[in-house]
């Protein structure tokens, strides 16, 4: 064993990493459990690959075989059902803590000089994983996926200029085709994997290089506060997290298993009640909810100037809040809350 | 928070609430199931695929397998826990220590 551990040591140099990681601190403190969201996100990120290409052994991305080759996965591949719930689940599971890392940064104002570069790329990771959400979401291809597929790619066209080719794009033509179904897949297994591995490793390079951010309170009293050194104390805890998290994805997988709708038929009408992922509801009531016209304006362009608008305020917000813990960070930190409230408020709304 | 931020949060969800609510007639128009366009035209699809194994036999044996996943879950919390206790006390040992100074040109006998 030792004469294989040296073998490998006088190749890769692995100590190098060890000692790195010896000396990593991790602050303690009340706010500490939250480190642990932006590990775990790294766990279903692994899971998500995985179950990824074991799906891709089956799936066939064509109008004729998409929904059939569902239909053979969950019914005759061994253990088919369970792997692609076990797909389904940690993409929820991923993107839940995407949306808590990126809230707990926010609110304890960890984006604060000189994290802006972190948080940019971060917000720009939980964009990535939306996207993959959007994109897998066609790929069943049951009218469900359909329904609302058309409605997330016609949003775009309201805006002027560009609108129309954007939903052209997305679309690979002027509807929902077999020809959208092709591109969907192929940004959601090769485009959006390669952009978000890399934006990934530009965000783990800013983390390493800034360290782990401590609440203002901390940082106020001074002295080096309470520490953990990341290998192995961190990790080993890191760890329990881990299998406690993979235990819940299990048995939600096993237990609540998704199942596949009717085929798609690009002639029929919506069905009744169709509805994103749940990451979506609350942009989609909020569009159902805004009135033909605001002031004058297209409702559906009002609509989508407010969304990008509120995307733009999200993406740069170290820079808004560049006085965090003064009166105008706390007039954002207030913003956030009811931004938060309203989101979580209009989700609901679109379950009842 | 504050006074000042609790005020503006209720005031962000009190616009944006009657923002929406203005357009609930509308939404429901919307929900409401459009004629289709052909109404008695079977679907090829057939009835809506099951999610997980029906057989009872497979079904219990997903749950036993369930099962021990969660009891290999709790041997490892247990064994992660020992690692980490036994981590955290070399740890606390190394900070208690106080820093041992080598003493430059140090001559060792022999």
């Amino acid at each position: 064993m030792n004469t294989l551990r040296a073998w490998v040591e006088e190749r890769l140099g692995l100590s190098t990493v060890t000692r790195y990681l010896e000396k990593k601190e991790v602050p303690r403190h009340k706010h500490t459990f939250l480190y642990y969201t932006g590990s775990s996100i790294f766990l279903f990120l692994g899971i998500q690959i995985v179950t990824g290409v074991l799906l891709a052994f089956y799936y066939r991305p064509t109008l004729a075989e998409a929904h059939a080759s569902i239909v053979r996965i969950m019914t005759e591949v061994p253990l088919g059902w369970l792997v692609r719930s076990v797909h389904s689940w940690s993409a929820t599971f991923m993107i839940a803590l995407v949306f808590v890392h990126l809230l707990g940064i926010a609110l304890t104002k960890a984006y604060r000089q000189p994290r802006e570069a972190t948080w940019i790329t971060g917000a720009l990771l939980l964009g990535l994983s939306l996207s993959f959400g959007f994109t897998g979401y066609l790929l069943p291809w049951d009218e469900l996926s359909l329904a609302a597929t058309k409605v997330g790619t016609d949003l775009p066209k309201a805006l002027p200029l560009v609108g129309g080719w954007i939903t052209r794009v997305m679309r690979a033509g002027e509807d929902v085709t077999g020809d959208t179904l092709s591109r969907f897949f192929t940004v959601h297994v090769s485009v959006l994997p390669l952009a978000l591995l890399a934006l990934l490793g530009v965000h783990l390079l800013l983390v390493q290089r800034h360290g782990m951010s401590v609440p203002l309170e901390e940082e106020r009293k001074g002295a080096k506060g309470p520490f953990l050194p990341f290998w192995p104390n961190f990790a080993f805890r890191e760890a329990g997290v881990w299998l406690v998290l993979a235990g819940l994805l299990m048995t939600t997988a096993v237990l609540a298993a998704p199942g596949v709708g009717l085929k798609a038929d690009l002639m029929a009408p919506a069905p009744a009640g169709i509805q994103p992922e749940w990451y979506f509801l609350f942009l989609f009531q909020t569009l159902k909810l805004i009135p033909a016209k605001v002031l004058g304006l297209n409702g559906e362009l009002a609509a989508i100037v407010i969304i990008m608008a509120g995307m733009a305020a999200f993406l740069l917000l170290p820079f808004i809040d560049d006085r965090p813990f003064e009166r105008k960070g706390q007039i954002i930190t207030g913003l956030a809350w009811a931004a938060l409230a309203y989101a979580v408020g209009m989700s609901i709304w679109s379950l009842l | 928070m504050n006074a000042r931020p609790r005020v503006t949060a209720a005031a962000g969800i009190f616009l944006l609430v009657f923002f929406v609510a203005s357009g609930v007639r509308e939404a429901r128009a919307q929900e409401t199931r459009q004629p289709s366009l052909t109404p008695d035209a079977p679907t090829a699809a057939g009835p809506e695929k099951p999610a997980a194994p029906r057989p009872a036999k497979e079904r219990m044996a997903v749950y036993v397998l369930l099962a021990w996943v969660w009891l290999s879950i709790g041997v490892l919390l247990g064994l992660l826990r020992l690692r980490v206790r036994e981590a955290d006390r070399v740890f606390r040992m190394g900070l208690e220590r106080p820093a041992e100074k080598t003493p430059k040109n140090r001559v060792t006998d022999g």
